[in-house]
């Protein structure tokens, strides 16, 4: 495909919010491969100071990370932070302390700073993915929003009440920091009328649902592997799903600002 | 008035906002670790913080080190370097106790220092301080400084309820006519000294009875205490000490052992010198409720009075006994001048850089305003 598909050289710079172990990763690593498979420029920037974003890229590789090179002390290039996955999948990882030790939130503000000081890799890219932890638990975790980094925030839910009401808050939040929705994923769990429910969900904040993924063993035996789904089972449904989901990304930007639910009405929603 | 929380976390309706800059609780703690005579204290945080007022408690003897907290401190936490620090000043100072302190960085990363303190075991005392600069006054550092000490050991329970009611009184203190009570209050340099000695030399030469009132914060008495000083010597000059009462709180029975110590250098200086203190009002550390006895001791015997000299905490000291006074009050803070010209004092005097001055010493220290009068009288 063409190297310039990227037309305005501007990237699409899009976070996934949900709630933890909801499944932003493995959603941004399927999008990523699947958007790099259409031949699009991608990157991804793994802010969970677990450091696991991009393994699923990297044939279970870890990569070193961005807070790990400046904790040593030594001078970081781009080349030390900027690892090639899957289809050239530009993949880098913030890192973070160990868990209840220092401050995360702190840590991604710093990473992301030294990124966008040593590397221009965003800028020549169309696709860049921040892939962020769980719940928005303190300032640091927006900050890619905040600093004008990211421009789309999508959020990921099932149909659960824990994840909605994660989402839900997520939506509060994003209206807090005037940031618009692009769009709801559903990440089944298989739980009765999910479909419909996130779709009412997605309605009534304002935004809409883009994806219907289905929970799929397939997931996880991939990502057992070190793979993504999309380089490991290319021909399985969920990866023609994934790649949907891609194009949806991909095509024109449907941000709103949305109005999250008052608890009443999510819990009614889920009943 | 409302229930108000000193803890900084709750703020009632009542509570005004305050928008100058004001002594942070984490020198508080340090000023109280000195007070408790710890030979270092470690601030776990970054390494500008309380910077100026580390460098002046070295003048005072104790050691100040921080653990110099960095960018990857505040995202990786500090352990390691503050239990390297605690093992490093073991070794470098020897001392006998040592004081850790928190700051903001640390506390809200939410470092142990316990933890640190448990792994370097040090075999002195070490006082824990959790305290960072959040808190709405700064006498919260001190409080929670002596908590530590007293669950350490190192103080009495009866010291630490003693210190707990004298810090209460300190807050409200500042609330009441101090630099609490307002939303904003402008520094000022207060009235000039040359003109407010020239007026003390004219009350005295027209034979007018005057009472000096020293109630110093701890170490500052070194150097109010030399108005007192002034006052009388200009009075003697002239013929007239009879007409001059002394108070000062300089009790040096009461306090902890280093206030204690001020107290007793500076009432051996006064009796050096000749100066008899009438009435002693309180200790060292007393400056919040000195000014109440003080207060008393007028209403009881000095009510007809003609002036009063009122040197360090000079708002703690009650309108009601001294309104028919013409006053003259000598204060370190310049933020203090609009207060006391709206309880009614005539003369404000502000000593610019007092308390750098009277940290390090143990003799009585020139004051401006002393020194201004015994020039202006050098005329007479
Ligand atoms: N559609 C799916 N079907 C089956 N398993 C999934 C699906 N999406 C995610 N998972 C699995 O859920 C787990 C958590 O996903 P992950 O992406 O790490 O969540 P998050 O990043 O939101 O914390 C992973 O083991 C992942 O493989
Ligand atoms: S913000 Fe807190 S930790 Fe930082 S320098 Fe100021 S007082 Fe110290
Ligand atoms: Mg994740």
């Amino acid at each position: 495909m063409s190297d310039n598909l990227n037309e305005q050289n501007k990237p699409k710079v899009i976070a996934i919010y949900g709630k933890g172990g909801i499944g932003k990763s493995s959603t941004a690593s399927n999008v990523a491969a699947a958007c790099a498979d259409e031949g699009y420029k991608v990157m991804i920037i793994g802010c969970d100071p677990k450091s696991d974003s991009s393994i699923t890229l990297l044939g279970g590789k870890r990569i070193p990370t961005i807070l790990d090179l400046i904790r040593s002390g030594v001078d970081i290039t781009e080349d030390d932070v900027v690892f090639e996955g899957y289809n050239g999948i530009k993949c880098v990882e913030v890192g973070g302390p160990e868990p209840g030790i220092g401050c995360a939130g702190r840590g991604i503000i710093v990473a992301i700073q030294k990124l966008k000081k040593i590397s221009t890799v965003q800028d020549q890219c169309d696709l860049v993915i921040y892939d962020v932890p769980g719940d928005i638990v303190c300032g640091g975790f927006v900050a890619p929003i905040r600093k004008g980094l990211v421009s789309e925030a999508y959020v990921l839910t099932s149909g659960e009440y824990m994840p909605l009401y994660a989402a839900n808050n997520i939506c509060r939040g994003l209206s807090k920091i005037n940031t618009p929705l692009s769009g709801v994923i559903c990440n089944a769990r298989n739980v009765s009328r999910e479909d419909e429910i996130v779709r009412k969900f997605a309605e009534e904040i304002g935004s809409k649902l883009i994806a219907f993924i289905p929970k799929e063993q397939i997931v996880q035996d991939c990502e057992r592997d070190g793979f993504s789904v999309m380089e490991k089972a290319p021909d399985s449904e969920i990866a023609q799903v994934y790649r949907k989901l891609a194009c949806a990304i991909m095509s024109k930007d449907g941000s709103v600002m949305v109005k999250a639910l008052e608890d009443e009405r999510l819990r009614e929603l889920t009943r | 008035m409302d229930k108000i929380k000193d803890d900084g976390q709750t703020k009632t309706k009542k509570e005004i906002s305050i928008i100058h800059p004001r002594p942070s609780s984490i020198v508080a703690a340090l000023y109280t670790l000195r007070d408790l005579n710890v030979d270092v204290a470690i601030l776990h945080g970054p390494p500008g913080c309380s910077f100026k007022h580390a460098r002046l408690l070295e003048e005072d003897g104790i050691h100040v080190v921080t653990t110099s907290l960095d960018e990857n401190g505040f995202v990786f936490g500090g352990h390691d370097e503050l239990v390297a620090l605690l093992e490093k000043v073991s070794e470098m100072f020897d001392p006998k106790l040592i004081g850790v302190v928190g700051t903001c960085v640390s506390m809200i990363i939410g470092e142990e220092l316990h933890d640190a303190v448990l792994e370097a075991n040090p075999d002195v005392p070490v006082i824990e301080v959790e305290v960072h600069a959040g808190y709405r006054n700064n006498t919260k550092g001190v409080l929670l400084t002596l908590e530590s000490a007293l669950d350490s050991g190192i103080i009495s329970e009866n010291e630490f309820d003693r210190q707990k009611a004298l810090l209460e009184e300190a807050t409200m203190v500042e609330k009441r006519h101090g630099a609490a009570s307002k939303e904003y209050l402008a520094p000022s340099r207060g009235d000039v000294k040359y003109k407010v000695a020239q007026r003390i030399i004219g009350l005295l030469k027209e034979g007018k009875r005057g009472i000096t009132i020293m109630n110093a914060k701890k170490e500052t008495g070194y150097m109010f205490a030399d108005i007192t000083v002034a006052v009388n010597e200009i009075a003697k000059q002239l013929g007239v000490e009879t007409n001059i009462v002394n108070m000062a709180n300089i009790d040096d029975t009461l306090g902890l052992p280093r206030v204690r110590h001020h107290a007793k250098c500076i009432k051996d200086d006064l009796e050096a010198r000749g100066i008899v203190i009438h009435d002693n009002i309180g200790g060292l550390d007393e400056y919040p409720i000195a000014g109440n006895v003080a207060g008393k001791l007028i209403d009881e015997k000095y009510g007809d009075y003609d002036f009063a000299v009122i040197t360090g905490v000079p708002h703690a000291v009650p309108m009601d006994s001294i309104s028919g006074m013409e006053i003259i009050s000598v204060t370190n803070g310049p933020r203090q001048v609009l207060p006391l010209k709206e309880m009614g004092h005539k003369y404000v005097i502000v000593e610019i850089d007092l308390h750098p001055k009277t940290l390090g010493v143990n003799h009585i220290v020139e004051s401006e305003f002393g020194a201004t009068l015994r020039e202006v009288a050098k005329d007479e």
